[in-house]
């Protein structure tokens, strides 16, 4: 057991892209988040699952700053992407958003067409020179969000117009657009039916290379199947972080082992 | 059993849910039945009283929109009119002279005023026009159509009936058999009244006409405009998008909520007191109506554009924030455009309900008698509202009709307005 948990501290050391500690978050009242401590490496996908309300989706906003916006939610502690703190008052959440990039759980294309979509994200932060950069950009992000051959005779058309599969990745293209170096994911693929959620699984997998991937799923499956490394949380608490394997397989806490086997959640 | 017997007495048998239901179902029915028959009624109502509003509006208002005239030949005597003098030549006795050959017994000086009188007295002015704009017709004989006056008017419209005892008629016998030589002679004719919409005010009700109220209307309704809608929907956009969620903020909300219902007059009082007392802007000026109606029409637009922001889902502004927009951004690349038909739609709302204000019109002095149209925002002006609040309270037969007239007018720009509304949001309202 000891020497198991020495070998996952040091695969995780190597490479922590991001380091959060002692992260409390309030909803007025509410204390939705109690001294979480984690590491989240680099090139890896990091899966948060736990029962609803457990705050895997709270945490997972607190790293591109998104509970900002949320009317009432204060967080306190630490969570340093390459060491800097991105809750220092110097940093603009415009810039880590550009740096940490989200997709959502419901399908959330603009309005717009596909192009203008994808191209939204390099263009507010000036990532193109010109047209045919711009349209560089565009198909490489789509041909990464595996969307390159459906979309590419109609760039032009409305993206609300793409079925729910293709619209999630066609999110994930737009996060993508910008060259994050971390994509969150809260339970990407809720929406969606079970062909389309291969795809993105799939597509995942894929974005592993070259992002850090950190993803909210309800769905145990899922999180064996994409994931390297899997956090339980539950009322509030990271009950337990390792590799997924071990998670799955050898929970160290009964409440792991509980809800993985079905009995709570 | 014997537990059952030491809980109490049995609950006496129930009938079947079903048969309960069946018992019931009749009542239920016709309870349905009554409500909607009184939505019906309530509806039926509602229409048949704006019908009556409406059929009463054109039956006295239809014939305002003919004017009687009569077409005569004058001849611009050039020993009456010195071309060098225009403006102050007599073109009375221009008219006079062609009218009376019409009366060749006519020679005692009343009668011969009695017999121009059938003319209206705008009538020379008329003329003078005709000629100022083209001096070359002094000396020449010009066929004119001028209105007649507006008793003889309402003669020939039949609002002056011939068999009321001539002691109790506005026109005694002898009046209306000059008329009748008139039309004998086949002068009288009853075209469209463009007059009544290319005419500035006048005292004679047939020489009246709108225009001058539109163009005051058209002034008022800019300047509400021009400053309640960028007003209205920054304020919006702030108190939705940017506002922190506070005390302040929230008395600020509940006070928006109250000024929309304050009565437009007192908008009108402070607009009295602030532009025209403190501020010394002009009296009876559009400038003025147009920021007292700005006033009221501000929280209509603040309602209505708040309402339209919060209707863009904010998984669209979750979705620009997530890819490092700022909040600036994320409102005018994405939650604005999305909230236009909704603002736009509102705007007119509140301006069509500008459109009509009259009280506070009034107030600030819009109710003036003005007899041309204003050039500029500064000058006096009357609008739709004021106008018909002054026609309705002239004496004169004549404006009877046209206070009609001005209100269907009034009305059809209500309508083309809400239309415009309804149209827009069929057109670019997009269901979340």
């Amino acid at each position: 057991m000891n020497d198991m948990r020495l070998f996952e501290r040091s695969t995780a050391m190597d490479d922590v892209k991001i380091a959060a500690r002692k992260v409390n978050v309030h909803y007025g009242a509410a204390h939705a988040l109690r001294d979480v401590d984690v590491d989240i490496g680099d090139r890896t996908v990091t899966a948060f699952i736990g029962p609803s309300g457990c705050g895997k989706s709270t945490f997972l906003r607190c790293l591109n700053r998104m509970n900002d916006t949320i009317a009432g939610a204060r967080v306190s502690g630490e969570i340093r992407i390459d060491g800097d703190d991105i809750y220092d008052a110097r940093v603009d959440p415009v810039q880590l958003r550009a740096k940490v990039g989200m997709v959502f759980q419901k399908p959330n294309p603009f309005p717009k067409s596909i192009y203008d979509n994808v191209s939204y994200g390099p263009r507010i932060h000036g990532l193109a020179r010109n047209k045919a950069d711009m349209d560089a950009i565009v198909e490489k992000s789509l041909r990464r969000a595996a969307l390159w051959e459906e979309a590419k005779d109609r760039l032009h058309q409305p993206g609300t117009g793409l079925s729910g599969g293709q619209q999630q990745r066609l999110c994930i293209a737009r996060a993508v657009a910008t060259e994050p170096e971390v994509l969150l994911m809260d339970e990407p693929c809720s929406a969606l039916d079970p062909i389309a959620t291969a795809q993105v699984e799939e597509l995942i997998d894929e974005l592993r290379r070259a992002f850090s991937v950190v993803i909210v799923t309800h769905s145990m499956q899922q999180a064996a199947r994409v994931s390297q490394r899997t956090a339980f949380f539950h009322l509030g608490h990271l009950v337990e972080y390792g590799e997924t394997g071990q998670i799955f397989t050898n929970p160290k806490d009964p409440r792991t082992e509980s809800y993985i086997s079905g009995r709570i959640g | 059993m014997a537990d059952i017997s030491a809980d109490g007495p049995r609950p006496a048998p129930r009938a079947p849910t079903i048969d309960q239901v069946r018992a019931g179902l009749q009542a239920r029915n016709r309870k349905q039945t009554r409500l909607k028959a009184y939505g019906l009624l309530a509806i039926g109502f509602a229409f048949s009283m704006l019908a009556l509003v409406l059929l009463s509006l054109v039956v006295t208002g239809w014939r305002a929109f003919t004017q009687t005239h009569v077409t005569l030949d004058v001849l611009v005597d050039p020993a009456v009119i010195d071309p060098a003098e225009l403006p102050r030549g007599n073109f009375d006795e221009l008219l006079e002279a062609s009218l009376l050959a019409y009366f060749p017994n006519a020679t005692e000086r009343a009668e011969r005023r009695a017999i121009t009188g059938i003319l209206s007295d705008g009538a020379q002015f008329i003329l003078r026009d005709r000629v100022a704009g083209d001096p070359g017709l002094v000396g020449q004989t010009v066929r004119l159509r001028v209105p007649v006056a507006d008793t003889y008017d309402q003669l020939a419209k039949g609002l002056i009936a011939r068999d009321t005892p001539e002691e109790n008629r506005r026109l005694d016998d002898e009046e209306v058999a000059r008329f009748d030589v008139l039309e004998e002679a086949g002068l009288v004719t009853q075209p469209l009244n463009w007059g009544l919409l290319v005419n500035t005010d006048s005292r004679f009700p047939e020489l009246a006409g709108l225009r001058g109220a539109l163009v005051g209307t058209f002034w008022v309704l800019l300047i509400c405009f021009v400053v309640a809608v960028p007003v209205g929907v920054a304020a919006a956009i702030y108190l939705e998008e940017f506002a922190p969620r506070n005390r302040f903020t929230d008395l600020v909300e509940v006070n928006i909520n109250n000024l929309a219902a304050v009565p437009s007059v007192v908008f009108g009082l402070l607009a009295l007191a602030v532009f025209i007392g403190w501020f010394g802007m002009p009296r009876s000026a559009p400038i003025v109506g147009g920021l007292a109606l700005a006033l009221i029409t501000l929280p209509t637009i603040i309602i209505a554009t708040r309402a339209a922001l919060k209707a863009v889902p904010s998984s669209i502004r979750d979705a620009a924030l997530g890819l490092g927009a700022s909040r600036q951004q994320a409102v005018f690349h994405h939650t604005l455009p999305l909230a236009m038909p909704g603002i736009m739609t509102g705007t007119i709302i509140g301006l069509a309900n500008a459109l009509g204000e009259t009280a506070p019109l009034l107030l600030i002095g819009m109710n003036a008698f003005i007899t041309s149209a204003a050039a500029s925002p500064f000058e006096s002006a009357t609008t739709l509202p004021t106008q018909i609040f002054i026609w309705a309270d002239s004496p004169e037969r004549g404006f009877v009709s046209r206070t009609s007239a001005a209100i269907l007018v009034l009305l059809v720009f209500l309508v083309a307005m809400n239309g415009l509304a309804i149209w827009l949001r069929r057109r670019f309202e997009r269901r979340w």
